[in-house]
């Protein structure tokens, strides 16, 4: 009897299927992609309010022209480390967060490939986010040259340089090694019949995401290297004094910028083609076509910096080139669009938040996506150039974009993390007041720019009043209905269990396993046809 | 596939994909030094 027992608990051991460790280890040293997704989805949540705090003292300083409650030069800190923050802290971490929980569900891996790198991964994040903020209460007053850190204007920056370009740097890492991770897990451990074109279109959207991030991480730490080594090693890479050029600066930042964009927007499509076909109870229509199309964007996002800096001047040539290729992008979104509208088209659908979600998503994204195209008009751009409008079309795109997907995500998947179902009347008041409410804020802005007003100023003339006004109002809003999300992960353990598939048109391998998800999953490699039966 | 396989395969994606980021961040600085 003994002697079984010790046997069965060696067995146990050898397959590694004991639970987590006790206490705050389980955290510290976790390697688990459950308990790392999990981390990283708490840490953009706390970002995502730091950085909202941020975005709500800018509002409060807009909402009536003058100077009310910040200095000038706080003001360009605020948004400075709103945007720093909410694209590497809030947005980045929250999809890598749905990618480590996920990916390995979907694909039927029992966890990342590289499971130690993926904790360094996480936990470099705190630091340098930590790193980050303290620069707040140092001489000199946290960055303020807008996060595209452009010099001249970033060298004079106060003691808070080193440390800015140190974060950036450590952000960088994250990053990377995250998305090695991703891309080693999609390539080596996809369940044995899992062919490529057989992947869910998240992990197909993350695996492009991945090769974005490798490529262009790198080039933002090179391009703050030769930042630092400016500042401090007597080098002139960009100053025009000692034979430097800082618009080269501009170009190699934007080289990484403007593919960021993507990598902040594939992950979304990625999760709302998740979700469209579950609550319509349909196939994903065009699957294939809509791995060409993320592959299109993703390639196309490297040949269109240069729209990002149409007034600095350069020749003809390059104008229409960057013009055109910009324009270009619309094409392979509009079949992404199309592919997504097609789905719903005939469908058995369904509201629920997720589906809510997803379907503002397709609307307002679109709206972003149009006025990036009127952006992308070389002759137009010289007069929306540095003005709200482009204010209003980034975070069309970021806000129901990149957020609107993400929230749409935690939704859909809750119920597989907890076990429970989540509160749908605290889900959908929470959508409708998030939809509402981000309209207000964002729209007026349009307006703002096409009649002049400059971006990252903290006072304005009169006549922009009224829609400053309204798009403050706004703010608040938003930023109290994100209250109402805090809410539901709160209560998420209260609600009925859930099923192992959760929603009625669910398919793919994570619904086949329990819900919550066990500790380990798919220790053996599944079948990819019990994801076609799950569908079926 | 088997284990040892598998575990081969894993490290050289994850160095390939890491010699190509490498690649990027000392690429662009060495652009930088022709420039300049």
């Amino acid at each position: 009897m003994t002697t079984t027992t010790v046997d069965t608990h060696a067995a146990d051991h050898e397959h590694d299927d004991h639970g987590p460790t006790k206490g705050i280890k389980r955290w510290l040293f976790s390697t688990n992609h459950k308990d790392i997704g999990t981390m990283y989805l708490i840490f953009s949540l706390v970002m995502f309010f730091v950085g909202g705090a941020m975005a709500m003292v800018i509002r409060s300083e807009l909402a009536i022209p003058g100077l009310q409650f910040v200095h000038p030069e706080f003001f360009n800190s605020m948004t400075t480390m709103h945007a720093l923050i909410m694209v590497f802290g809030a947005v980045m971490p929250a999809f890598v967060g749905l990618a480590n929980w996920m990916i390995p569900l979907m694909i039927g891996a029992p966890d990342m490939a590289l499971p130690r790198m993926n904790n360094w991964s996480f936990w470099i994040l705190p630091v340098a986010f930590g790193i980050l903020l303290s620069t707040l209460l140092m001489p000199g007053g946290a960055p303020a040259s807008g996060w595209t850190m452009y010099p001249p204007l970033v060298l004079q920056t106060g003691d808070a340089f080193p440390f800015l370009i140190f974060s950036v740097h450590l952000m960088g890492i994250s990053s990377i090694m995250g998305s090695i991770n991703v891309i080693v897990t999609i390539i080596n451990m996809r369940a044995p019949d899992m062919t490529l074109l057989k992947m869910p279109m998240f992990v197909w959207t993350w695996l492009i995401t991945a090769y974005l991030l490798i490529a262009v991480m790198p080039v933002l730490a090179g391009a703050v290297t030769m930042l630092l080594t400016d500042q401090f090693f007597g080098t002139s890479f960009f100053l025009a004094a000692g034979g430097g050029d800082p618009v080269m600066f501009q170009h190699i930042f934007w080289f990484f910028g403007h593919p960021e964009v993507y990598i902040m927007i594939l992950p979304a499509f990625g999760v709302v083609s998740e979700i469209i076909p579950t609550f319509s109870r349909k196939k994903l229509f065009g699957h294939d076509s809509m791995v060409y199309a993320a592959s299109c964007i993703a390639f196309l996002s490297f040949i269109v910096w240069a729209h990002h800096m149409f007034t600095v001047g350069m020749p003809l040539t390059g104008q229409l080139f960057f013009m055109f290729a910009t324009m270009l992008i619309a094409v392979p979104t509009g079949v992404k669009i199309f592919n997504w509208v097609a789905t719903m088209w005939r469908g058995a659908m369904t509201f629920e938040t997720p589906m809510l979600f997803s379907l503002a998503f397709v609307f307002l994204f679109t709206i972003g996506g149009f006025s990036g195209l009127m952006l992308a008009i070389q002759p137009a751009d010289v007069q929306y150039h540095d003005t709200y409008f482009v204010v209003a079309h980034f975070h069309y795109v970021l806000v129901p974009g990149s957020v609107f997907a993400i929230m749409a995500g935690a939704y859909y998947w809750l119920p597989k993390w907890t076990g429970h179902m989540y509160n749908e009347k605290l889900g959908k008041l929470h959508f409708w007041a998030s939809t509402i409410f981000v309209n207000i804020t964002f729209f007026p802005q349009h307006f703002l720019g096409l009649a002049g007003m400059p971006r990252r100023i903290p006072d304005y003339s009169v006549q922009f009043a009224d829609f400053n006004m309204i798009s403050s109002i706004g703010a608040f809003g938003f930023g109290l209905s994100q209250l109402i999300f805090v809410l539901v992960i709160l209560t998420a353990w209260k609600g009925a269990k859930a099923t192992d598939r959760v929603w009625e048109g669910s398919h793919g391998l994570e619904w086949t396993v329990p819900s919550p998800a066990p500790w380990h999953t798919f220790t053996t490699p599944p079948k990819n046809r019990i994801a076609d039966e799950a569908f079926e | 596939m088997d284990d040892l396989e598998r575990k081969k395969n894993i490290r050289r994606t994850a160095l390939i994909v890491a010699a190509v980021a490498l690649a990027f961040y000392v690429g662009f600085i060495m652009l930088g030094v022709l420039r300049s």
